[in-house]
């Protein structure tokens, strides 16, 4: 069971990484291309700026999912330094589940714009349906809201073994 | 009135700072009943915004950069060219940051990639402890007035201005920031006579043969940029595609097997601030939709009748703000709010832009969360209070310079045309 686990951890950590480096990769380069078709040949490729705008929604999202990962998300953090190390693991637990909340109710709002932009027929780069370039939206919340949830239930964890632990004492 | 109490303490708490604020958006929508699917529909509109690719490309090429030997050739370089004068090291120490935060976009890594050659080379030189930590904690945030920083293109982008405009109103303000700190940096020393290192054109030519794929990358960003060549996100990804040849295929520094990490941690930084500036686009919709700058505009006004007052009450909230808030969550979240205000008291938006972040810039170095006060105490292994105390001179020298900005807006101005 932990080995599963660990594997899936591995595993997802590779797939984010690998997206990450195919979409950064690929914008450097579709950018590159712009510039070199419009000073020597005059020309351009049409949906070249579109699509690189949309590489930077899925950067930003499956960059966010990697900073749910690392904890990395910003956070004001105003009283970890002050509170009780027992305190800051409940008050981690606490905003955690919070946040979970939070991508839960956004996942399923975007989730909902999808199915309305799928039966209007919405489309981007000329003709492509729009929700294949939005569903990172969505999916991406889905999986920061797991994260998240993994998290809090891993520090809350913590607080017990540490709460045990001092009552041995 | 309670929800918004809950929010606050959850926020304190250390909640990721998009949920609290895609929670207030949300309740701000249920209020005017607008659906709160609208909230899919601004996280969209991160598709949407013109040159917000320069953001995880110049990321990206700051990365690559702090990660390869660039910040050792750079010390030597300004070490060859300013190290003879009194207090050399401590102007190559403010010059080098300046020019390495620029590129790498003031997120605490300047102290990390350059910190830790000029730290213990400093202590060689006989600086004291505490003038060198606080030298180094407050050069860390240094040049981000500087193209092409990160701040200044995310400004751009949220208050619709030219980020080639702010690019030119950021030089003369941050070569103020520079020669006050310098001046500064020689008064103290003034009585630390070691002998001075000898000017040599020898040592200039070899730091420069050394940097040699390193020295045109600002011709590169900036000619680029200012002959019209192209636009600043092109000058982005020549940047990056650039440094990664230098560091990669040139100095072969950074290993391939390397750079899947190189760039995960520099989107990792990229998704944390455009997912705050995704649902900051949606609370800031709400807020409009509210009426709340005209709100915010007719309340100040009842205060502060002159421009000079209203520049007085908006540097004092924006230390306040820069206290708790880093400086990319301040300008997704505010800017848009005092946008309007400021025009009503006749503030030019670019000169707004130059205040907001040299306020901000401070904003690293306070407590209670400044973030380079901590990255220095965790990097040197110090206390806090001991980063806060020797910073702390420093701070008050900033903190003139930015008064001097924000009251003298010829200085932000004067490049820029059409002002």
């Amino acid at each position: 069971m932990k080995d599963t686990l660990a594997r899936l951890e591995a595993a997802g950590r590779f797939v984010e990484s690998a997206a990450l480096v195919v979409l950064l990769g690929s914008m450097i380069l579709l950018s590159v291309a712009q510039i070199v078709l419009r000073q020597l040949f005059d020309g351009s490729l049409v949906w070249a700026d579109e699509l690189i705008k949309i590489i930077v929604l899925w950067l930003a999202m499956v960059g966010s999912i990697a900073a749910a990962r690392d904890n990395r998300h910003i956070r004001i953090d105003l009283l970890s330094h002050i509170m009780p190390p027992g305190m800051v693991m409940l008050a981690r637990v606490t905003v955690d589940m919070f946040a979970a909340a939070v991508c839960a109710v956004i996942a399923w709002q975007a989730w909902r714009y999808l199915q309305l932009e799928i039966e209007f027929g919405e489309t981007v780069l000329v003709s492509k349906p729009a929700w294949i370039a939005h569903i990172i939206v969505p999916a991406a919340f889905l999986i920061i809201c797991y994260r998240f949830l993994v998290d809090s239930a891993l520090e809350f964890r913590r607080f017990l073994t540490r709460a045990k632990a001092r009552s041995d004492k | 009135m309670l929800f918004s109490v809950i929010l606050f303490f959850l926020a304190i708490l250390g909640a990721p700072l998009f949920a609290v604020i895609a929670t207030s958006a949300m309740l701000g929508f249920s209020n005017l009943e607008t659906d709160l699917m609208t909230m899919a529909l601004e996280l969209l509109s991160i598709a949407q915004m013109p040159f917000l690719a320069a953001i995880p490309l110049f990321t990206f090429a700051g990365y690559l950069l702090s990660e390869s030997n660039a910040p050792k050739r750079l010390v030597r370089l300004t070490n060859a060219v300013l190290g003879w004068m009194p207090g050399g090291l401590a102007l190559v120490c403010l010059s080098a940051c300046a020019f390495f935060t620029a590129f790498t976009g003031a997120s605490g890594v300047t102290i990390i990639a350059l910190g830790a050659i000029l730290y213990p080379a400093l202590k060689q030189d006989g600086y004291s402890d505490s003038f060198n930590l606080g030298l180094v904690t407050s050069s860390g945030s240094l040049g981000l007035l500087f193209a092409p920083s990160l701040p200044l293109i995310l400004y751009g982008v949220v208050a619709s201005v030219q980020i080639d405009d702010l690019f030119l109103a950021g030089v003369l303000p941050g070569l103020v920031m520079l020669v006050m700190l310098s001046g500064w940096s020689i008064w103290v020393n003034r009585h630390n006579r070691k002998p001075l290192s000898d000017f040599s054109w020898r040592e200039v030519g070899g730091a420069l043969r050394e940097a040699a794929w390193e020295l045109p990358l600002p011709v590169v960003v900036l000619g680029g940029i200012y002959s019209g060549f192209f636009a600043v996100s092109e000058a982005a990804a020549i940047t990056a595609l650039y440094v990664f040849f230098v560091e990669v295929v040139v100095h072969r520094e950074i290993g391939v097997r390397e750079l899947p990490r190189v760039i995960r941690e520099s989107m990792v930084l990229v998704g944390g601030i455009l997912i705050i500036l995704g649902v900051s686009l949606a609370s800031t919709n709400y807020m409009i939709e509210a009426e709340i700058p005209q709100k915010l505009l007719a309340l100040v006004a009842e205060f502060v009748s002159s421009q000079t007052s209203f520049l007085i009450l908006l540097l004092i909230f924006l230390l306040i703000l820069g206290a708790i808030l880093d400086i990319f969550s301040a300008i997704v979240l505010v800017v848009p709010l005092i946008l309007p205000i400021a025009a009503g008291f006749g503030v030019d938006e670019v000169h707004l832009g130059i205040v907001f972040l040299a306020a901000m810039q401070l904003g690293y170095l306070t407590p209670p969360v400044g973030l380079n006060l901590f990255i220095a105490s965790y990097r040197f292994n110090k206390s806090i209070m001991d980063v806060y105390s020797a910073t702390f001179p420093f701070l008050m020298i900033l903190l003139l310079s930015v008064i001097l900005i924000t009251f003298w807006p010829e200085l932000s101005l004067i490049f820029v045309a059409g002002h």
